[in-house]
């Protein structure tokens, strides 16, 4: 370690969603980052070679994913939804929007709105008292979502829900961190070590080393396993959605969420699995009967991209930050990365820079 | 006597258990949650589903092992499979994974309730035991088709009590009772469709040897919790059915004079 009261060269394996948050801030901040990426650093890259990041949908859903997990997930949620904007401020002007905020849709079929019940139920026991949510009848929800099929004849309103442009946001980060000097080292496989980074190759040493590889780090993080998530890529211009809409069915739980350009992704599927083969017929039939059911119109949509990813998830579904000299281990976002990533780079940056009493430490420092 | 002597004649396949409550591993909002399941619900058995999980390249395996540190048996099932040859293959990869013979037989007739094909189900009953399986069919509680799995030598049984994550409960008791009366021998097991606690006590008040069951676990609001109530009435229900009911009596008119009232009074 140097003199220096904080780091003043950090290496960051993983440029996935956290490890380019961290590079982009830590880099703003002065350090002298490294930063390297196991595959392609660059969005257009072969699906095989892109982070998690790029097959997420990017939603921040604090309300529907405290459904499938904790009041904790929804508290770090709801500062996701103020930090997205103070984040993308950030960045030189853009033409593309990249943060939408104006809540999403939960929507079932006649026959499956005990689903909408029981979504209700989890969310009123998960988070007793909360009025982010209301419902709507048929004509509220022809209102919200003109072009949804006619036949929704009740669901849920969260207003306290957004997206990010995740891909273009993703990119933009790329080039401001080119931008601002930071190292890349792409298609560069390495091990996170305490002060330490070794590849095939070389062992170079850093004054700190924040391992954020997702499931690359499978081999040191115990209990740490890949989720299987399929989604499909749409393009119309038949239709146009103001806000992401859930569609529960008892088998399935799917969304589809509007992206500029006429664009839609359909996700995600969940399955215990680290195969990253491409999406199978039947997740593909329910991925896209899904989308039909929503409307009809996007039976002539064109399918412009199929993709596969795993999760990195330990066991409880949590994601945990880990601190040791010289070692900050941040990873388990599952399938909450856009939801989680701004409280977990907070809690990183706080524990860099010593801040008494890091955000959310109680929630992510436990283990 | 000793009335609190633990049980230990719950018997599939030779092999004896403690637990009547089999528990499956599907749809808890995450893998230490079902594993606290497990452990509350005191079940020895677990059923796991491969289907999905490209088991051929054994993609599963980070979750196989987990659930597999629970210490259970493991009862892996087919689960999602249409037809019999898909089914018969999984049994077999299934095998091979997890080195047990025991398969949990699905095979799905209906894609949105879930229904069991009975068609299918004999016939890969039929293959799979040829090949050396233990099978526990899913069945309906059609009496006629648990004769017929019986016949192609399935030694335990495992009939709906409602389709598949309905929680409905015990839609036809006439049918179980009439499979219960009918097949004494053989150890059936409600698998399916039970949402409450109540249910699964009914079920085994009625002589069942156990039950099977995942979303009402998995979908209650306090999935440990509800795995130890299910326990506890599973337990329950088995020893109300050991000391026997008492019968239920008609008292809307009496049979004989009420004391006390003079009989001219009483019609």
């Amino acid at each position: 370690m140097t003199n220096h009261k904080f780091p003043q060269t950090i290496a960051i394996a993983g440029a996935g969603l956290l490890g380019r948050l961290l590079a982009w801030q830590l880099q703003r901040a002065g350090i002298n980052i490294t930063l390297f990426e196991a595959g392609s650093f660059t969005p257009d890259a072969p699906q095989s070679l892109r982070a998690a990041a790029f097959t997420a949908a990017g939603m921040v859903a604090p309300l529907s994913e405290a459904v499938v997990s904790d009041e904790g997930v929804y508290r770090m949620g709801i500062f996701a939804l103020q930090q997205w904007p103070t984040w993308i401020a950030q960045l030189p002007a853009n033409e593309t929007p990249l943060f939408f905020n104006n809540g999403s849709l939960v929507v079932a079929h006649q026959q499956d709105t005990s689903e909408l019940d029981q979504f209700e139920r989890e969310l009123g026991f998960i988070l007793p008292g909360c009025k982010g949510y209301q419902h709507v009848n048929q004509h509220e929800i022809h209102q919200l979502e003109p072009d949804l099929h006619s036949n929704f004849h009740s669901g849920i309103f969260l207003r306290e829900e957004g997206h990010v442009n995740n891909r273009e946001f993703l990119r933009l980060i790329g080039v401001e961190l080119l931008k601002l000097g930071t190292t890349i080292r792409e298609f560069t496989s390495v091990e996170a070590l305490p002060g330490k980074i070794v590849t095939d190759s070389s062992e170079e040493h850093f004054d700190l080393v924040i391992d954020c590889r997702g499931l690359g780090a499978k081999k040191q993080l115990r209990n740490l396993r890949g989720v299987r998530g399929e989604t499909l890529h749409v393009e119309t211009k038949e239709i146009h959605l103001r806000r992401p809409v859930r569609l529960m069915h008892p088998r399935y739980q799917l969304y589809v969420v509007p992206k500029p350009n006429n664009r839609f992704i359909i996700g995600a599927t969940q399955i215990e699995s680290e195969d990253r083969t491409p999406v199978t017929l039947q997740s593909s039939l329910e991925l896209s009967s899904a989308l039909y059911t929503l409307s009809p119109a996007f039976a002539e949509a064109r399918i412009i991209e199929m993709d596969t990813n795993l999760r990195p998830a330990f066991m409880d579904n949590l994601p945990k930050v880990t601190i040791v000299d010289g070692l900050i281990t941040a990873n388990g976002l599952f399938r909450h990365g856009y939801l989680l990533a701004p409280a977990v780079v907070e809690n990183v940056l706080a524990h860099i820079f010593k801040k008494t009493d890091p955000v959310f430490s109680a929630l992510l420092n436990h283990h | 006597m000793n009335y609190n002597k633990p049980e230990k004649d719950f018997t599939l396949y030779g092999e004896t258990f403690s637990s009547r409550f089999l528990l499956g591993t599907a749809l808890y909002a995450s893998p230490q949650l079902m594993r606290d399941s497990i452990i509350q619900s005191r079940c020895e058995i677990v059923t796991l589903g491969l289907r999905r999980q490209n088991p051929a390249n054994r993609d599963g395996d980070a979750i196989w092992q987990f659930i597999q540190e629970s210490g259970c048996r493991l009862l892996p099932n087919t689960a999602g499979c249409k037809s019999v040859k898909e089914a018969v293959t999984l049994a077999e990869m299934s095998r091979e994974i997890f080195n047990t013979d025991w398969i949990k037989l699905e095979v799905i007739g209906d894609d949105y309730n879930l229904q069991p094909d009975p068609f299918g189900l004999v016939e890969a009953s039929e293959i799979l035991i040829k090949k050396g399986f233990k099978v526990l069919p899913y069945c309906t509680d059609d009496l006629i088709l648990c004769k017929r799995l019986l016949d192609v030598g399935c030694e335990v049984l495992m009939p709906w009590g409602a389709p598949i994550g309905t929680g409905q409960g015990l839609l036809n008791r006439y049918n179980l009772r009439t499979l219960r009366e009918r097949i004494k021998d053989v150890p059936m097991i409600i698998d399916a469709g039970l949402g409450a606690p109540s249910q699964a006590a009914e079920a085994m008040e009625m002589g069942f040897d156990g039950i099977l069951l995942n979303t009402a676990v998995a979908k209650a609001l306090n999935p440990p919790m509800m795995a130890e109530a299910f326990g506890d009435a599973i337990d329950s229900g088995r020893k109300a059915y050991k000391a026997g009911l008492m019968q239920k009596r008609q008292t809307a008119s009496p049979s004989t004079p009420t004391i006390g009232q003079p009989f001219w009074h009483q019609q």
